[in-house]
């Protein structure tokens, strides 16, 4: 394989590739992010518009006027011109049409459980499974949390099997590191399977 | 969540002319903005382009450019459309994952987060 044929020497163009943190409200999201980013986690917002397009279900958004919906990120540098960003997705259900927009061409998602309240992410692993994004249940076992056993999780929130269940501490870096690699292990082995 | 003053939507708002919506082709939240060209004589723009303009020297994906702005993600976009339109900014278009990802983004990627 020579370069005949090949882009002309030029540098790769740069790439920011998206990863997710979702989950119910209080699972340690926004402390993950913040855990693992080489910066503070920047905040911006979206506006949101009653007239908004793209917005098809506006039940509960009470008034007409404009509100805004926060949005906090991380990013990791893979190196110059390549990088990971991670986002935390809005809580609410309300929200939705902002996760098909962050999940579009996103690498995969992390779902964060909080064992005391399983269910609070039952609509993650749902909107994952049916979009066939790559994702993993990263269990959050800090202090109180009585460690869970990973087969049981998979029981109790139904995962056909192919999703990774590992536990973590959303706080420790090194725990976070490892929650990533293993959701792009996973991403890449059902990206190319070959490999 | 909510705001209810509506002062600052309003100013936000004056910035874009009143558009709630980009000119153009849509672009992804993590699209690369990159400068070409810093006009000499910058009529026409508002603080803010300029701000983008010295920001994109270096490649900026446009959540960046954003919480750099401290504005609202589609205010930011809206000012980035414009400064596409006139040529003064390239952003890049992030095609369906399996385009954009090649396996060896993946593996770079992998060893890069190990190696963190």
């Amino acid at each position: 394989m020579g370069y005949a044929g090949s882009e002309p020497a030029t540098a790769d163009p740069a790439v920011a590739l998206k990863i997710l943190v979702a989950g119910g409200f209080g699972a340690g999201k926004t402390t993950m992010v913040g855990a693992i980013s080489e910066i503070r986690p920047l905040h911006t917002e979206e506006l949101l518009s009653a007239r908004g397009a793209g917005v098809d279900d506006l039940r509960g958004v009470e008034s007409k006027a404009t509100t805004t919906v926060a949005l906090d990120f991380g990013r990791i540098t893979i190196r110059d011109g390549l990088w990971l960003y991670l986002f935390g997705t809005p809580g609410q259900d309300r929200f939705w049409f902002m996760w098909d927009e962050l999940s579009s061409g996103a690498l995969g998602a992390v779902v964060l459980a909080d064992t005391r309240r399983l269910q609070d992410c039952f609509p993650a692993v749902d909107y994952f499974e049916q979009r066939a994004l790559p994702f993993v249940v990263a269990v959050n076992c800090f202090d109180g949390a009585r460690r869970h056993d990973p087969a049981k999780v998979r029981r109790a929130l139904g995962l056909d099997g192919a999703a990774p269940v590992v536990m973590c501490d959303a706080r420790e870096r090194e725990s976070v590191k490892e929650v990533l690699t293993t959701l792009v292990a996973h991403a890449v082995g059902g990206a190319f399977p070959a490999a | 969540m909510t705001g209810d003053d509506p002062g600052p939507l309003i100013r936000l708002y004056g910035l874009t002319g009143g558009r709630a919506r980009p000119a153009g082709e849509s672009f992804d939240l993590v699209a690369v903005v990159t400068t070409v060209h810093v006009p000499l004589d910058p009529v026409g723009l508002v603080p803010e382009h300029l701000a983008v303009l010295d920001l994109c020297r270096r490649p900026t994906p446009v959540a960046d450019v954003a919480a750099h702005l401290g504005l609202p993600v589609n205010i930011t976009r809206v000012l980035l459309a414009d400064l596409r339109r006139d040529g003064l900014v390239a952003i890049d278009r992030p095609g369906p994952v399996a385009q954009t990802i090649t396996e060896d983004v993946y593996r770079e990627v992998l060893h890069g987060l190990r190696r963190l």
